[in-house]
């Protein structure tokens, strides 16, 4: 009985750990879970600071137009552990956002860029 | 009336507070010390406003639950203050445009009010009602303020983080 409560509570723990690095505060109440989005832009701005940093990059839309879209993102202890540094966002550079869509204003989603550490944990 | 805002824009850029700002660890060890000294502080307070409303400690005198746990009161104030301004001065433009952030300090002045009123008021008479079950209108009024204002200071804070109105 004891191992199960044990396991389950590791089970939890390591579901947990997979988000806890964009759950500071509640998810649900700014971003939609069933909104993913996958974002390639031109990095106009980049904030690297606590508690969450923030992305800015221009989308180009299929008509042409452009998208100035506004990412919260990792914080620098999240960013430093994936390998990311300050200097790697340079303005002007292209860039992947994979994310979640907000739920309250247009062009606004949370979400995170590759870094060289990304899955070296799991090798 | 001149901005607050240049002031604020100077604290922002200050090297030490960007440090932190930009820090692996200096921000969360502040972060993670400013809720654990609120906890104390809270906890401890609570003690003493459950014996003041009549809820808890009611056969012991108020006095012998009070005067031991001032001190630790007085610390778990004094770091959560500290690491709260520091973490204020670090983002000090975030936090000034924030609605909780602003009701937070109204419900600090206000529980601050609240104890000051209580120490220089019917405390000073607690000799007289120290070991009664049921303390003074007065003061068991003040104990409950201070529930209520304490938790809701730290519902705010809490919701500091969330910029819904941003």
């Amino acid at each position: 009985m004891k191992t199960k409560i044990i396991l389950a509570l590791l089970t939890a723990g390591v579901l947990c750990a997979g988000q806890s690095a964009l759950a500071h505060h509640p998810f649900a109440a700014e971003y939609d879970a069933e909104k993913p989005v996958t974002l390639t832009g031109t990095l106009s701005r980049m904030e690297w600071v606590n508690p969450h940093s923030w992305i800015y990059i221009d989308v180009k839309q299929p008509d042409g137009t452009v998208q100035k879209w506004t990412i919260e993102s990792s914080g620098p202890g999240a960013m430093s552990r994936r390998g990311l540094k300050k200097t790697d966002f340079v303005a002007g550079m292209s860039l992947v956002v994979k994310g979640y869509a907000g739920r309250l204003k247009p062009a606004i989603a949370i979400g995170t860029v590759g870094g060289p550490n990304d899955g070296a944990d799991k090798q | 009336m001149p901005s607050i805002l240049p002031a604020l824009e100077w604290l922002e850029a200050l090297a030490w507070a960007t440090a932190i700002r930009e820090s692996n660890w200096g921000y969360p060890i502040m972060e993670t010390a400013h809720v654990a000294s609120i906890v104390a502080f809270a906890g401890l307070v609570m003690v003493m406003d459950l014996r003041l409303v009549g809820l808890a400690f009611a056969q012991t005198p108020l006095t012998r639950i009070q005067r031991p746990l001032f001190r630790w009161q007085m610390a778990g104030f004094a770091l959560s203050g500290v690491t709260g301004l520091l973490l204020f001065v670090v983002d000090p433009l975030r936090y000034y445009g924030n609605v909780f952030f602003r009701v937070k300090l109204v419900l600090l002045a206000l529980a601050g009010f609240n104890a000051l009123a209580f120490h220089l008021t019917i405390f000073r008479t607690v000799g007289r009602w120290d070991e009664d079950p049921l303390a003074p209108t007065t003061a068991r009024l003040a104990g409950a303020v201070s529930l209520l204002f304490w938790s809701a200071i730290i519902v705010s804070g809490r919701l500091i983080a969330s910029n819904w109105f941003d």
